[in-house]
């Protein structure tokens, strides 16, 4: 590799980490959750650094999807061994393809004024609710879910807990929480759901 | 991407099957490609190994 090469490449690393999520309490707690309950193919909804699919890859062994909407997210992912997908949600998977879809959600309710439009925003901001992206997941991820599969998704207290249970049975699912968490500012649960 | 990947992706518009133009690979990989759906004909990108899947508006939004 030239000198050129190599300094694009730090360059773009660089860039990279400024304008992808990394892996924080979160993130830890989604990646407990889905090394315990994961199973079968596994498509990490909004992987941002790839940091979650990596560690179900390589602690079960399970063929991992990391999907995001930020290419540099996707780059990110790929970068540590996941196959990195740009995707907006469950939209380009096939019907029943997935045991397991694992989703850390933006989450941060949001005033629309206040509404910065880069890509950390989309992977913090959840609109006005904290969950204009948990409605068109849950909407759509029971399509690429195979009949025994479950869907592993986060939720903060900020986001409003009894909200999106009410939002995932309106979608089919019973969930059931597999680890919480409190944090001064919040509680952060990973809900598994499963078809009723 | 590995060629496996194609076992779980679709469309995003039609969910239709894509087919899969390979420009460049190495031993376990396509590096650089096309998908094409087989029911609308468009056509998404595969660049440095990763599918590009947005349906077309959102690619154009997020490459500006």
């Amino acid at each position: 590799m030239t000198d050129d090469e190599s300094g694009d490449l730090a360059s773009r690393r660089g860039l990279d980490d400024a304008v992808v999520y990394q892996p924080a309490e979160d993130s830890g707690l989604l990646a407990e959750a889905a090394v315990a309950e994961a199973h079968g193919r596994v498509l990490e909804v909004g992987t941002g650094s790839g940091w979650v699919a990596q560690r179900i890859a390589e602690e079960r062994g399970l063929d991992t999807v990391g999907s995001d909407l930020n290419p540099h997210a996707a780059r990110q992912a790929r970068e540590r061994g996941v196959e990195g997908v740009v995707a907006d949600l469950c939209s380009p998977f096939r019907a029943d393809a997935f045991d397991t879809v694992c989703f850390n959600p933006p989450y941060l309710p949001t005033d629309p004024d206040n509404e910065w439009d880069d890509w950390m925003e989309h992977a913090l901001s959840g609109g006005e609710s904290g969950r204009a992206l948990i409605e068109p997941f849950l909407d759509d991820v029971g399509r690429v879910l195979a009949p025994d599969g479950v869907v592993l998704l986060l939720v903060s207290s900020l986001t409003g807990y009894d909200e999106v249970l009410a939002l995932a049975e309106d979608a089919g699912f019973s969930a059931e929480p597999v680890v919480e968490e409190s944090f001064p500012f919040e509680t952060l649960t990973v809900l598994a759901l499963r078809r009723t | 991407m590995k060629e496996s990947l194609m076992d779980v992706i679709c469309c995003p518009l039609d969910k239709a099957a894509l087919d899969l133009d390979v420009d460049d690979e190495d031993d376990d990989e396509v590096l650089a490609g096309t998908l094409t759906c087989t029911e609308c004909g468009e056509t998404y990108p595969i660049e440095d190994g990763i599918p590009n899947l947005l349906p077309p508006d959102m690619r154009e939004e997020a490459a500006a």
